[in-house]
């Protein structure tokens, strides 16, 4: 066959790329990848500068490993140590699916309704590819019987910068903002994992300072995610499960006591959330951020009355006060 | 539901160029057609994508990419027929694994769905999950969402879909008012930590949508249902504008804006006081909005009509003479 001297497309040039070091079982050098592997050759120049190209290539390995396409190294025989003489290669073996891991149609049915849950940002991303590699195997998903429109949408600007520092293991800083607190605090930790809990998102991550663990609610991080410039080792274990067993143990200590008007959005809405007790009218009701609670509880107005904690108590007042006052309601 | 994706780069091309392959392999004499509606992709760029395939493969062993180094198809039946069947395969026999994120994308979304009566065989879940791991080429990141319990009007809601009949349940409206309600289950949707119901409502005569935790009571009907989901278009939007819609304008924090995205479906703002935006929300009634911005205290303040920023006052200050009569 021909070969065309006109440019070579990118996507022509990545999968020649793939091709050419899944082939190869003792690998390929850079300087045989780059004048002979399709998009390469066409640029490359014997005996010649070829900086441009290996640049090149840096960022092609870069975008394959972003695609989870497994790009290892190795010494060339007797030349260990030796960057120039370094061989490329795609491990079968870590490349391709097992032929374990095959779905069946629910499961299929399953995992596409899983990816649609995202809609925008990288895990909307991550998603649509995975399913391309869902379809790859060739299952027809099941038809719901009820159809589903799941969304969630990561709303917080501090969810990219967030996810991109816990997989360059960055140690970073940002503004957080405490409730009841004027000014944000500057905060240095090692992220581990994000973890969304009752619908919203937080970072879970490792003080620099005392090494202990603490969750941090996305929104309440108030200004830029700043990278140190430093990196660290990620404990062991499965941080994101770590990170939603701490919450959730949280959750399970905190209590409040309200009583809400039977028939009420309040009474309805409480009782329906995960975990609430109803004793007639007094609900029992668990949370993980007084805060929080306290601005839902405040948004019913008349149909509630906090009973327990205290301090729920004087939050919920105070919120009632502040919204009269800033509704120009002179408050009798 | 017909869904915008976004022109692809580079790199999307590869990663379909990657998925295809194994599958092409696996289909003998497969339409193009079929192949795109598998994928959800159009024809144009199962055909692109053949012919690069067609004409790729390895340098070999004379690095000069000779014939039989290369894939091959039946030109003939892709020209003639838009049929495509591999002839010389190299290189690649299987499908992709998952990348790290890609993996941890669906076992989050999983996870997020796992109040649906389909999740609620955990051992299936579980066995599913494993697969994922041992699926994907690297740890999944590290990226979670809490599990929920099945959701018993769910399961409900999917047994009414099943058997063709209505649901009934109590129904506290956007008023407050407690209404009962006989429904014939759309769809379910969601947006974020709340759920919804899409369905025919047998009182309004017409496509409802209903908040789940707003729902109680809920039972099968006897009735059968009369409107079924492929026979009704569902709106988009889950809130459809009408021209009873009142229009408040409010001055918000700018942390707050996401908060209030489902009300600013245009998402416009102006300068407002003090370092906040100003906007114009559509609501159906006050009563509603008093909830909503009595939710986000210190965020959000209205600013007109004076009839809404009365109503906002009135709810705050009901709330407070509660803690009044209490004689606390």
């Amino acid at each position: 066959m021909a070969v065309a001297q006109q440019r070579v497309p990118v996507e022509e040039r990545l999968f020649s790329l793939v091709l050419a070091l899944l082939a190869t079982e003792i690998g390929l050098t850079k300087s045989e990848i780059l004048s002979t592997v399709q998009g390469y050759r066409q640029r490359y120049v014997a005996e010649g500068d070829n900086a441009n190209l290996e640049r090149q290539f840096e960022r092609d390995k870069d975008d394959l490993r972003e695609l989870g396409v497994p790009i290892e190294t190795l010494d060339s025989p007797g030349q260990a140590g030796n960057n120039q003489q370094l061989r490329y290669r795609i491990p079968r073996g870590s490349y391709e699916l097992p032929l374990d891991v095959r779905f069946t149609p629910e499961e299929t049915t399953l995992l596409n309704l899983a990816g649609r849950v995202w809609r925008e940002g990288s895990l909307s991303t991550e998603s649509r590819r995975a399913l391309l590699k869902l379809r790859s195997l060739g299952v027809d998903p099941d038809e719901p019987l009820l159809g589903y429109a799941p969304r969630v949408r990561v709303r917080d600007a501090a969810f990219e910068p967030a996810a991109t520092a816990i997989e360059r293991r960055q140690i970073i800083s940002f503004p957080y903002l405490k409730p009841g607190e004027r000014q944000a605090q500057l905060r240095l930790v090692k992220p581990l994992a994000l973890i969304a809990h009752e619908g919203r998102w937080h970072l879970f991550a490792e003080q620099v300072e005392g090494g202990e663990t603490r969750t941090f609610l996305l929104r309440r991080i108030v200004g830029p995610i700043k990278a140190t410039g430093k990196t660290f080792v990620p404990p062991p274990g499965d941080q994101s499960q770590r990170g939603l067993d701490e919450l959730e143990e949280i959750w399970r200590s905190r209590v409040a006591v309200v009583d809400a008007d039977p028939g009420t959005d309040a009474a309805m809405r409480l009782a329906n959330r995960r975990g609430t007790v109803r004793d007639d009218g007094r609900l029992t009701v668990h949370y993980a951020d007084l805060a929080i609670l306290a601005d839902e509880l405040t948004g019913y107005g008349p149909e509630v009355r906090v009973v327990s904690p205290p301090e729920l108590v004087s939050a919920v007042q105070q919120r009632l006060e502040r919204i009269v006052a800033d509704h120009g309601g002179a408050d009798a | 539901m017909p869904e915008k994706t976004p022109q692809p780069g580079a790199r999307d091309k590869l990663a379909f160029l990657l998925a295809l392959t194994p599958y092409l392999l696996d289909h003998e004499h497969v339409t193009v057609r079929e192949t795109a509606r598998h994928f959800g992709v159009p024809e144009s760029q199962v055909r692109e994508a053949v012919r690069l395939i067609a004409v790729s493969g390895v340098p070999g062993e004379t690095s000069f990419y000779q014939h039989e180094d290369l894939f091959d198809i039946d030109w003939d039946a892709f020209e003639e027929h838009d049929e495509i069947a591999v002839t010389n395969r190299v290189a690649i026999d299987e499908a992709p694994r998952f990348s790290g994120k890609e993996a941890a994308a669906l076992i989050a979304g999983l996870q997020y769905l796992s109040s649906l009566p389909e999740i609620a065989d955990r051992a299936a879940v579980g066995s599913l999950l494993a697969k994922l791991q041992r699926g994907s080429s690297a740890q999944p990141s590290p990226v979670a969402v809490q599990s929920q319990d099945p959701d018993a009007t769910l399961a409900l809601l999917r047994r009414a879909a099943a058997e063709g009949r209505r649901v009934e349940f109590d129904y506290v409206g956007g008023r407050g008012q407690l209404e009962h309600r006989s429904v014939d289950p759309l769809r379910v949707e969601s947006a974020d930590a709340t759920w919804y119901l899409r369905g025919w409502d047998h009182s309004r005569e017409a496509v409802r949508t209903f908040r789940l935790d707003r729902i109680g009571e809920a039972r099968l009907s006897e009735e059968a249902s009369t409107h079924r989901a492929a026979e009704v278009a569902l709106p988009e939007t889950l809130f459809t504008a009408t021209d009873d819609d009142l229009f408040v304008t409010i001055d918000v924090d700018p942390s707050a804006l996401p908060l209030l995205a489902d009300y600013l479906p245009e998402g416009t703002t102006t300068e407002g006081e003090n370092g906040r935006r100003r906007a114009t929300v559509r609501v159906s009634h006050h009563a509603g909005l008093k909830r909503l911005i009595a939710s986000m205290p210190g965020l959000a303040t209205v600013v007109s009509p004076a009839e809404a920023r009365d109503a906002v006052a009135e709810w705050a200050r009901a709330g407070l003479d509660r803690y009044r009569e209490a004689g606390e």
